[in-house]
């Protein structure tokens, strides 16, 4: 009697399974099996996150969303149902045709719903599946989408770290929601859609690596800028954290005549009196330590925390060298390697 | 020399204010001679070259800068900084021109605005500098050819840094090499930055972007040339460019006359050689064709040839880089390319003194806008969408009615119906201001609208919604606009619908459990016995129906037949009399009687002699017959067989 093992006995039903399934069904590698050709999947699910709407089907009137603004919102599903359905509907011309799709209609929303979390993938990241949930978002119309590029946007179920955390939870991070959809409608119009209803939303600046500069205080002239003190000895920005006074900013000086060139010396030495605990010189990694400037971060939906202006904080740090061994040391070495006795003024 | 100073922690950076090299760069002779040998020893020269960049930063020393080349955005409010690899590198040079090193930089970061500086194409490093200075050790040369920043006195003094400023902008950062955002791919950690002196500003009264250009410049040898330090202005900055040289993008001027020097310039009243009386800065907007004229070229002997806007070009050179950018030698082209509008011949044409730089690396960006991110968004107006901002009451009130917006976020619309009357209909959009319910599966059946009337409302009041409508129709609209969707569709109608179903219902199938002998599949069978024990596993299931009912342990024993008393029967069986016995009973009791009466006997012990050979024949015949029970009731225990171990198998499944 030959013999068989019982996987042989399992591959030859699949076998034929699959082949009856192959003929009426698509099964791909990454994707799956469907019903629902992929490439009509692929273009419903992209339909479901709006994607070639009109903007005007989004915002039927420019008074929704003037200028320098934000609006939240839920997507309503009967909507993309209908634009679903609408596309469907290309081609059914007989009673029957209509029948059908009437039969399949579940199976064909059920698998789109699948396929909307899968528009928007972004590298190393896993692959996220599911029944379709709610789905909200936000319209922002504001210089900020057109001269920043690349926002940072973030969303979060609840809110798990401090408005001013210098560093953020990874994205696969539970409290962390997808974003499906973000994209520029128009050069200053963005579009976020989240996978889910979020508590608080964070907007924030491109990171750029570590950059200097100045702040504009609110009320002062638009020609007027300052600079925002930290302590000398700990980095710690002066109180209060979200205003401009006398004593913990101060008035950028500028050369007259000159547009944007900065009084270097005289900013230093300003600095240096304001600064508590600062010595009687201000070294430039003093002064750079003065003009860092972090990324701002937007915080909306935090009732606890101050929306609005927050700023990262500097971590404490103690001098641990002081200038003055710090210059023996470079002399120590200079000693070493005395370049006098033998060089005879660069003649070769 | 390594230091003992460990990296600071990941997301953490030291910085320092400087760091020496030992010796600043260039040619040294090491001199080796013998004292004190009875015998005259020829001393020995060994020639010692420190390189170091001096004309141009190689690209690999430079870690990066900001604000990035090319981009156009809202950089108003941050220095420009440019961050080098070897943290040695701003003070390998002695600016002052000695052999010791010095903590003031020999490199500095200049922003000049589009128009105030001219950059050259390359030309041998020796004319880099401004005429009439050389530079120490000229053999000390990392390149042929260089690039230089030509710039006028006046412009030179009111941006470029004072002496006093040099140690200020450069400063060294130590992070933690593995730290990606910070080190950036840097090797060792220590990093020089050299910040710029000018913010980019957004030119606020014209509200126009400005166009920058960030040279990396080197300062041997011309450190006398750089401005002294002036009282500062309180008052913040007025946006002027120091000078404008465009004015000469409308010279159009023979090659031969540029090179003597006898350009007719018409009427272009070059900066820096105004009349008394009129504003010593000649302001942008100033050259316009209406205004004065300009040196004009006909055309089709009519009309005046516009000057080209400011804004025109610098989108044009954005433009131009990113093109140059795709090109094969876009490394060079691309640098190239960003000197467009750094171009202006200055020092053929300027009056007063012209300086030349060398320019190690350039860059150039634009700022477009005055706000920064942070008041861009702390003053964004928040809301759900459908809030509609109340106008201001000092507004001047506008002519177009207020939007129509309710509670639901729907909006009132002008429609026309298919009749042709207008109306106003309801309509709203995907965006909702609260949660909405979705349409749930009634016994696996979803409404399905087949063409947009379907979902056409009529709210109470008898206006229309016709957002679901419109919704359905903007869908079939867009799946007509792609013939691949709709080749899709179609296909998948005619070949995929009817089988789809099937798919479904043959998912369904092989959803339940797979037979269970399949899940060792490493076992093998024959088929003989995998029918049987398919059957075996099925029949366990339900053995009752399968089987018939199982026997019970004991059987219960047959009924008896009596006739009549059963006194007498038993006694008669006895060989007893009846009648004797309960007489006997009457005066001592039934159990007394019964023992004192004796039992019949037919024969006495011994009086028939027995077959021993019968006999023992019987004896056998029982003990074969015991041990064959025994046997069947408890088997000798033999190797168990795949039957064995798969009702091993079978009997815990039974059990739950």
């Amino acid at each position: 009697m030959s013999k068989f093992t019982g996987e042989m006995v399992l591959n030859s039903v699949v076998n034929y399974l699959t082949e009856a399934v192959g003929v009426i069904a698509e099964h791909d590698p990454d994707d799956g099996d469907h019903a629902t050709p992929g490439e009509l999947r692929r273009f419903l699910g992209g339909l479901r996150l709006l994607k070639g709407v009109p903007f005007s089907y989004l915002v039927p009137d420019s008074r929704l969303l003037p200028l320098e603004s934000i609006r939240f919102f839920y997507i309503d599903r009967a909507w993309t149902d209908a634009l679903v359905q609408g596309v469907l509907s290309v081609g059914t011309i007989t009673t029957a045709d209509r029948a059908q799709l009437e039969a399949m209609y579940p199976q064909i929303r059920a698998e789109v719903d699948e396929a909307e979390r899968v528009q928007r993938r972004p590298q190393d990241e896993q692959r996220l599946e599911g029944n379709a949930g709610t789905i909200t978002g936000f319209l922002m119309r504001s210089k900020v989408v057109s001269g920043w590029p690349n926002l940072h946007i973030r969303a979060y179920d609840q809110d798990v770290l401090p408005d001013s955390a210098l560093s953020t939870v990874a994205e696969s991070h539970p409290s962390r929601m997808k974003v499906l959809r973000q994209e520029r409608l128009a050069p200053a119009v963005l579009l976020v859609l989240i996978d889910g209803v979020p508590e608080v939303v964070h907007i924030e600046e491109p990171r750029q690596g570590i950059q200097f500069g100045v702040r504009h205080a609110p009320g002062d002239a638009d020609s007027q800028v300052r600079v925002k003190v930290r302590r000398a000895d700990t980095g710690a920005i002066v109180p209060p954290e979200t205003s401009f006074t006398s004593t913990n900013s101060v008035t950028v000086p500028f050369r007259r005549n000159a547009p944007g060139v900065i009084d270097m010396v005289q900013l230093a030495e300003r600095l240096r009196t304001t600064a508590p605990g600062a010595g009687p010189t201000l070294e430039s990694n003093e002064f750079a330590l003065q003009m860092l400037r972090f990324p701002y971060r937007q915080v909306f939906g935090d009732p606890n925390d101050l929306v609005g202006v927050k700023f990262y904080d500097l971590d404490q740090f103690t001098v641990q060298l002081s200038t003055a061994k710090w210059t023996s040391k470079v002399q120590e070495f200079l000693t070493d390697a005395d370049p006098q006795d033998t060089r005879p003024g660069g003649s070769k | 020399m390594p230091l003992p100073i460990p990296p600071p922690p990941k997301g953490h950076f030291v910085l320092h204010t400087n760091f020496m090299p030992p010796m600043t760069a260039g040619g040294y002779r090491l001199v080796t001679s013998h004292s004190a040998t009875p015998f005259p020893v020829a001393t020995e020269s060994t020639y010692v070259n420190l390189a170091a960049p001096r004309y141009q930063m190689p690209v690999e020393q430079i870690l990066s800068s900001f604000p990035p080349a090319n981009a156009e955005g809202a950089f108003s409010d941050r220095l420009p900084q440019i961050v080098l690899k070897r943290r040695t590198l701003p003070w390998e040079r002695n600016p002052a021109g000695g052999t010791s090193t010095s903590p003031t930089p020999w490199l500095a970061l200049v922003v000049v605005a589009e128009g105030e500086a001219e950059l050259s194409t390359p030309v041998p490093v020796a004319q880099c500098v401004t005429p009439g200075i050389t530079l120490r050790d000229a053999a000390d040369r990392d390149v042929e050819q260089g690039i230089y920043l030509t710039v006028t006195e006046t412009v030179k003094n009111k941006i470029f840094p004072c002496e006093q400023d040099l140690p200020l902008l450069c400063h060294v950062r130590h992070v933690d090499v593995s730290d990606t955002e910070l080190a950036n791919g840097d090797d060792d950690g220590w990093l020089a930055v050299v910040l710029a002196n000018r913010l980019p500003v957004y030119d606020i009264a014209n509200d126009k972007p400005v166009r920058y250009l960030a040279c990396l410049i080197n300062l041997e040898g011309q450190l006398a040339s750089l401005p002294p330090p002036v009282p500062p202005d309180n008052d913040g900055f007025g946006f002027q460019l120091v000078q404008d040289w465009m004015v000469l993008r409308q010279v159009r001027a023979e090659a031969d006359s540029m090179i003597i020097g006898n350009v007719d310039i018409g009427d272009i009243v070059l900066p820096g050689s105004r009349p008394a009386g009129q504003p010593r800065l000649p302001r942008r907007d100033a050259p316009g064709p209406a205004e004065r004229p300009e040196h004009s070229i006909g055309l089709d002997g009519g009309s005046t040839m516009s000057s080209p806007t400011v804004s025109g070009q610098w989108s044009v050179a954005t433009v131009a880089v990113a093109k140059a950018a795709l090109d094969p030698d876009a490394s060079y082209v691309v640098r190239d390319t960003m000197g467009i509008g750094f171009r202006n011949p200055i020092s053929v044409y300027a009056k007063e003194k012209v300086y030349r730089y060398p320019v190690l690396a350039h860059w150039s960006f634009t700022t477009a806008g005055s706000d920064t991110f942070e008041t861009l968004m702390t003053g964004l107006d928040v809301g759900l969408l459908g809030t509609v901002v109340k106008p201001d009451p000092a507004d001047p009130p506008t002519p177009e009615e207020p939007a129509e917006v309710v509670q639901t976020g729907h909006i009132g619309l002008e429609h026309r119906t298919r009749r042709g009357d207008p109306v106003q209909a309801w309509y709203r959009g995907p965006f909702v201001p609260f949660p909405t319910e979705r349409d749930a599966p009634v016994a696996g059946r979803l409404p399905v609208a087949h063409a947009a009337d379907q979902l056409k409302r009529v709210v109470p009041g008898g206006r229309e919604d016709l957002g679901l409508a419109a919704a359905f129709e903007i869908g079939r609209l867009l799946g007509l606009s792609q013939l691949s969707i709709v080749g899709a569709l179609t296909r998948f109608r005619n070949a995929q619908f009817g089988a789809g179903r099937a798919y479904i219902q043959v998912k369904q199938i092989l959803s339940g459990e797979p037979p269970l002998v399949l899940d060792q599949l490493d076992v093998y069978y024959d088929l003989g016995r995998y029918v049987a024990l398919s059957v075996l596993a099925d029949a366990a299931k339900s053995p009752f129906d399968v089987l018939g009912p199982r026997r019970p342990l004991v059987d219960p024993g047959r009924e008896l037949k009596i006739d009549g008393d059963l006194d007498l029967i038993i006694a008669g069986g006895l060989g007893l009399d009846v009648d004797v016995i309960r007489k006997r009973a009457d005066a001592v009791g039934i159990v007394a009687a019964l023992a004192i009466t004796s039992v019949p006997v037919a024969f006495e012990p011994g009086a028939i002699k027995l077959d021993e050979a019968a006999v023992a024949v019987l004896k056998n015949t029982l003990a074969a017959e015991v041990e064959s029970v025994a046997s069947v009731a408890f088997p000798a225990t033999t190797e168990p067989d795949p039957l064995d171990a798969l009702l091993d198998r079978l009997s815990p499944r039974e059990e739950d």
